[in-house]
């Protein structure tokens, strides 16, 4: 009785597996054109992404566009999740110095190929930098936009206390005159703090490398030597503590504001801020409340050359993907698409391809921010792009905060150093970026 | 009746005695400053929720502006109390709801029912059961996060209500507040019920829950604030806005480039208010479930 209770059982799960199976297989047959595209981004970009996704669908019947619209805040975690629990979208938003970490750990797939020709031969030296793994040389992101940093000033303030305006990326402030200027601003009526480096972002964000790495570059050193790979004897170096320590001395002098002050000392009323050293999108804010009296400098020559930053939100295809091409088609047709162009120009979007730059008044010769278009191409470097970059800005990001909060320099770059060493001990050296010891 | 009158009735040596107590008027000033400390956040969060520009809200940041609203406006939240498009918040609040809804009740019948065994059951290893499940109460929610999800997609409810509900409806926590609650019921009344002819569940439904209203309120608030407060499973969750709820979707305006503050105030507020409406229906048997949990009688 209980065994014929048993096969009877087993015949009725094996009948309902065969049927799950045939449901299943014909369910995937039917949905082998919808695109799961994971990104993050300001309100305005999620209307834009979800605009130029419906867009896309009505130009491409049978393809469905599923967006998985994950916050700023935890999109790295969120990456990290859908690895683990095996469910990585087709597309997917990365973080420019993130990407070597991804290809290295097989999530991504090289996107030349996938994507419309003329689309890579528009892209910007940087923006094929952000997107290239240095392995291979393949580009496996894309993106419309690119970043920078610059300097912004009062230029009526900057003008009645005689500070000089640099115009370009040659003449920019050196480090004398950059530390005067910061002097004389510390004396100005009204001015609290010379300088904003945005510590209010937070302590534990990608700003912190982002924005402080290249002085530590222009003072002729870096987070890692990029040769080695080894950031002990290079992070923890003369030249880096003797920059750490300069930085830690305009914190002493009182020059920084405090995290604690917020983000809005620039235009605050007052202007307690004098400088602001803030990232491209920072102009729209400042422009809004001060108007045309906010000027645009290059970041300044601390050692024989200037140094800024690049790198920002790209667009990649997962190894994983269901349908490669739909995916490099959705690209080509997002970053071609006008109406999602226009809506980047609008809100000041750094441009990453030569079309769009030339479409950009903001950026082109005379723009308010054309120095800093000029100075992304001529001094932008790029964060280490390496599989161990999630240590290596923790690390330095961990240094940074407890050496403006009055940490010795040469111990905590030291610590920082060792920590990124030991992530690379521990995989071997992530080959093929390494020698394994 | 004359106890009535002599209670109201101030005595001649009230009268008397009624000088200014300064003492009194000093710990008044205290409390009322205190109060005012407590309430500026939530009250900075309503002005700022009726100023528009979001760099104007930076901008008043530091100095009393910041309580200050010249020209209110209901902008921001007629702006992002849609039900659909890019943001839909009216969807996310609805969600949330839906999601505290199910995993209260479900989670007030579930813990209240495991209690009801332990305290009464008679279940093999009682002790060795109890202890197990206060042990649980240490691990960390971060700890399961990756291994529930796993689960949750491997089972199909991937980016669904149910991922939401399902997971966090049983907690060691108020298992064990709820069995604290039924082992001080006298034993009378359980064999009292059990000679009438009343089934276990019969007992539990018609007895024992009528009898703990308090503590099932406390359960109610505690498990409803935990549950609206939730960030970091919905996020790993949820895929589209199907069924995200308003705390994920918040930190929508926290972006990259800025912080959105006019339509993050305004979606902070409308978070706040159902959570607030919550607390105060439940706030007499939440108060009174403390106080008779910490007297002991």
């Amino acid at each position: 009785m209980s065994a014929t209770l048993g096969n009877r059982l087993l015949k009725s799960l094996g009948a309902a597996s065969a049927l799950s199976i045939a449901v299943g297989a014909g369910l995937s047959g039917a949905q082998a054109a919808e695109l799961k595209v994971m990104f993050q981004g300001d309100p305005y970009e999620i209307t834009i992404i979800t605009d130029v996704a419906k867009r896309f669908e009505a130009a491409n019947p049978g393809t469905t566009v599923q967006l998985i619209n994950t916050p700023h805040d935890a999109y790295n975690e969120k990456i990290g999740a859908a690895v683990s629990a095996g469910s990585l979208p087709d597309i997917l938003q990365l973080d420019a110095p993130f990407l070597a970490n991804y290809v290295w750990s097989g999530f991504l797939q090289p996107v030349g190929n996938l994507l419309d020709k003329a689309l890579v031969d528009d892209m910007t030296a940087s923006n094929v930098a952000q997107g290239t793994y240095p392995i291979d040389k393949a580009l496996y992101a894309i993106g419309l936009t690119d970043s920078t940093v610059a300097l912004y000033g009062s230029r009526k303030q900057l003008e009645e206390l005689k500070i000089r305006i640099p115009t370009s990326v040659e003449d920019a402030w050196t480090r004398d005159e950059f530390e005067a200027a910061l002097k004389t601003l510390s004396t100005a009526p009204g001015v609290k703090w010379p300088l904003d480096l945005f510590r209010s972002y937070g302590s534990k964000t990608e700003w912190i490398t982002y924005a402080y790495e290249p002085i530590l570059v222009s003072m002729g050193c870096d987070v890692i030597d990029r040769t080695s790979w080894k950031a002990t004897g290079t992070l923890d170096g003369k030249a880096c503590v003797d920059a750490a320590t300069e930085m830690q001395n305009w914190v002493k002098q009182g020059w920084v504001v405090p995290q604690s002050a917020g983000q809005n000392q620039f235009y605050a009323e007052g202007r307690p801020a004098a400088l602001a050293w803030g990232g491209h999108w920072f102009y729209a804010e400042a422009n809004a409340k001060m108007g045309d009296d906010v000027v645009v400098m290059p970041l300044p020559k601390f050692g024989e050359k200037g140094v800024s930053p690049n790198g920002t939100w790209i667009w990649s295809v997962a190894k994983t993907a269901s349908d490669p091409a739909a995916a490099g088609k959705f690209l080509s047709f997002m970053l071609q698409d006008p109406a999602y162009r226009d809506a980047y120009k609008a809100h000041a979007g750094f441009p990453g391809l030569k079309s769009f730059a030339a479409a950009s008044p903001l950026y082109a010769d005379k723009g308010a921010m054309a120095v800093a278009f000029e100075q992304a191409g001529k001094t932008a470097v790029a964060r280490p792009p390496h599989p161990a970059y999630p240590t290596i800005t923790l690390a330095f990001q961990n240094a940074m905060t407890n050496i403006f909060d009055g940490a010795d320099p040469q111990a905590e770059l030291s610590k920082a150093a060792k920590k990124i060493d030991d992530d690379i001990l521990d995989n071997d050296g992530y080959q093929p970026f390494g020698k394994a010891e | 009746m004359s106890t009535v009158v002599s209670a109201s009735t101030p005595s001649p040596v009230a009268k008397v005695s009624a000088k200014p107590d300064i003492g009194a008027i000093v710990k008044f000033v205290a409390v009322l400053i205190i109060a005012l400390v407590v309430i500026s956040p939530l009250f900075l969060l309503f002005v700022a929720s009726l100023k528009p520009d979001r760099f104007q809200i930076l901008a008043d940041m530091g100095s009393f502006r910041a309580f200050w609203v010249s020209e209110p406006s209901l902008q921001n939240f007629t702006d992002i109390a849609t039900f659909s498009g890019a943001l839909p918040f009216g969807r996310y609040l609805v969600n949330s709801l839906i999601i505290l809804f199910c995993t209260v009740l479900g989670g007030v019948f579930l813990n209240s029912m495991a209690a009801f065994v332990l305290a009464w059951g008679r279940l093999p290893g009682r002790a060795v059961v109890l202890t197990a499940l206060i042990g649980l109460y240490i691990v960390p929610q971060e700890s399961i996060v990756l291994p529930l999800l796993s689960l949750v997609n491997k089972v199909g409810l991937g980016d669904s209500f149910a991922a939401q509900i399902l997971p966090w409806m049983a907690s060691p926590l108020y298992i064990f507040l709820i069995y604290q609650f039924f082992i001080q019921v006298p034993r009378d009344i359980y064999d009292a019920a059990t000679v009438d002819g009343a089934s276990p569940f019969r007992i539990y439904w018609s007895v024992f829950l009528p009898l703990s209203l308090p503590v099932l309120a406390t359960v109610a608030i505690l498990l409803g604030i935990e549950t609206w407060n939730q960030y970091l499973w919905p996020l790993m969750v949820t895929q589209t806005d199907y069924a995200r709820p308003i705390s994920v979707g918040i930190a929508s305006f926290f972006g990259h480039d800025s912080v959105y503050w006019n339509s993050a105030m305004a979606a902070s507020v409308m978070m706040m208010v159902p959570v607030l409406i919550f607390y105060l229906a439940f706030q007499k048997w939440f108060v009174s479930s403390f106080i008779s949990s910490a007297v002991k009688g």
